[in-house]
């Protein structure tokens, strides 16, 4: 009897989750759809393209957009060139200035500290548009307008506070005696932070050169306003300028548009373990 | 001022010393960056600047109150208020609403159901840019996937031709907002989630509650930080949209999809009126500072708790 019971509740437990498996099977493929319809479209032929209603598959695949993407005339390689050396220079200035703050601030006892922290909170939700006439303006007269150096630092002003704040709670939680130890066998402050600190949070470094990085490649809004010479143009800036070119192309900026997501895409999946970490620390702990 | 400021400065013994050196070059980084920006933002806000006076050297007129004047006299004005608390209060209630039902569906351990939820999360790392535009593509009445699908199913007989018309624009944006965001709410609420031990469920569960009461008994009460800080940042996140509205609409048909970030950047950007962008973004400044105020007070409660 007791053996039965057993059974059916096992019985009862696989059905539901075999009911919980169908619905989330089916709301992923909801949410999952635009990111097909994006890859799907881009392999269409001009023709098929324009057809309506649209062919849910592709009829014929087609890799013409791709082809005229990446080796005609028309080629964007160089924008992607564009795209990285702004994402790497994001990553880079919010590491070197961000990662030793994080560390100040939650090992040592300063006063005031409590402000820094706000400062820093309150400047991650801070909107791209107040800085953007300011920055401008500022940016016109140090003559850095059209380089890449005016859309790095201006991605930067999310990029640091970022750093700091999934950093804090990381430090805090890694022992003091990991830096004692180091003292004593000759570390200085400097030292014991490069060599013994740092490797402890690596999973936390990650997650903030992920940030830094794509952040920096996903930004439209500095690019577009601070450079305005087509040939410093990142994808980001480039395929909103195809839309007003191509038209109704969608193929084509559909072929542009997974080229743009690939290196976000790439990021999230090998290392989606730290992004989603980030996420969730970044924002809700402070 | 500066008198307490100093005695304060030697106040700092050597720990601290050190601290701050480590700190400072963030702290100057961020106070050239973002602080002297904001600061001389308010300051363009009172002066007449356009593209006559804003080489170096040149002196602006200051005009007082005379930008904030002109704006609110702008039509517009009103229009990018409304849609901008439209635009942020139907996407964060969709959002929030999905995210919490993925977030309790993905709690639950069955088949997968880590991945999927991981899978999910891409939305949220895609670039603004792509996302207004594949939005914008699925929303066109030619050949766009959503117009030939509610014709198919016939719930409409032509195309609604959704960025196109002033009454359903602001729409395309809400659309696409919404699917940036529900992963976001939905790894929140789960964080939250995971904290809620299963014993307190069994106990209700004994106590004959059921799911429904368990849900509005037990998981809402106790989630309760985790969805405040989920509603606030998504309300500042939200509240100052710019890519999604810029690239979809840019603001049309007629103004119809403005909102407060695009309307500032019209009239730095577009129309050369830097002094008047600048005092609609100090606007759009003041209302998310509000925001924030709130939301620290709330973390400052959590913590002290």
């Amino acid at each position: 009897m007791k053996h039965l019971k057993n059974k059916l509740f096992i019985h009862d437990y696989h059905k539901h989750h075999v009911i919980l498996f169908i619905v989330a099977i089916i709301a992923s493929l909801i949410l999952l759809f635009p990111l097909y319809w994006i890859f799907s479209s881009s392999l269409k032929s001009d023709m098929e393209i324009f057809k309506n209603p649209p062919t849910l598959f592709p009829g014929s695949i087609s890799w013409d957009a791709y082809k005229g993407l990446l080796i005609g005339k028309e080629s964007v390689l160089g924008t992607a060139k564009n795209s990285l050396i702004i994402a790497l220079g994001a990553m880079s200035i919010s590491f070197v200035v961000g990662v030793p703050a994080a560390y100040g601030i939650s090992r040592f006892k300063i006063p005031g500290v409590k402000w820094i922290i706000m400062v820093f909170l309150v400047t991650q939700m801070l909107p791209s548009s107040l800085l953007l006439t300011p920055m401008f303006l500022n940016f016109s007269k140090l003559k850095i307008l059209n380089t890449y150096v005016a859309p790095i630092l201006a991605v930067t002003t999310i990029t640091i506070p970022f750093t700091v704040m999934v950093l804090r709670p990381m430090f805090m939680s890694c022992p003091k005696e990991l830096e004692e130890a180091a003292k004593i066998d000759g570390c200085n402050t400097i030292t014991a932070f490069l060599r013994v600190v740092l490797p402890v949070i690596r999973p936390g470094l990650i997650t903030v050169c992920c940030f830094g990085f794509v952040h920096g490649w996903n930004d439209l809004v500095y690019s577009l306003t601070f450079n305005t010479k087509i040939k410093l143009f990142p994808m980001t800036s480039t395929i909103y300028n195809l839309m007003n070119e191509y038209g109704v192309r969608w193929n084509w900026i559909m072929a542009y548009a997974c080229l743009v997501v690939l290196p976000p895409t790439l990021i999230f999946i090998f290392a989606q373990k730290y992004v989603i970490s980030g996420l969730t620390s970044g924002s809700v702990k402070g | 001022m500066t008198k307490k400021k100093t005695k304060f400065l030697f106040n700092f013994d050597k720990q601290s010393k050190v601290g701050l050196a480590f700190i400072l070059p963030a702290l100057v980084y961020m106070i050239i960056m973002v602080g002297y920006p904001i600061v001389y933002n308010w300051v363009l806000s009172f002066q007449d600047v356009s593209v006559f006076n804003m080489a170096q050297g040149v002196k602006r007129p200051f005009i007082g109150l005379g930008n904030y004047r002109m704006i609110f006299s702008n039509d517009v004005l009103p229009i990018a208020l409304k849609n901008t608390f439209t635009y942020t209060i139907v996407s964060l209630f969709f959002q929030f609403v999905f995210g919490m039902l993925l977030a309790l569906l993905f709690n639950k351990k069955f088949f997968l159901s880590k991945t999927l939820r991981g899978l999910l999360v891409i939305s949220w790392v895609m670039p603004t840019t792509v996302t207004a535009l594949l939005f914008k593509y699925m929303l066109s009445p030619d050949a766009g996937i959503v117009d030939s699908f509610l014709m198919m199913t016939g719930l409409i007989k032509e195309p609604v031709g959704w960025l196109l018309k002033e009454k359903t624009a602001i729409w395309g944006p809400i659309f696409a907002n919404i699917w940036t965001g529900i992963p976001f709410n939905m790894l929140l609420l789960s964080t939250g989630l995971s904290g809620i031990s299963e014993e307190v469920y069994e106990s209700a569960g004994i106590d004959g509650a059921n799911a429904l009461q368990q849900f509005f008994k037990i998981t809402l009460p106790l989630l309760r930080p985790a969805i405040m800080s989920v509603l606030v940042l998504g309300f500042v996140y939200t509240f100052k949209v710019f890519e999604h509205i810029f690239v979809m609409t840019a603001g049309g048909p007629v103004n119809a999809t403005e909102v407060m970030a695009t309307f500032s950047y019209k009239l730095s950007f577009r129309n050369y009126y830097f002094g008047q962008g600048a005092a609609v973004a100090n606007i759009l400044f003041l209302i998310l500072f509000c925001v924030a105020l709130i939301y620290l007070r709330l973390i400052r409660k959590e913590e002290s708790m």
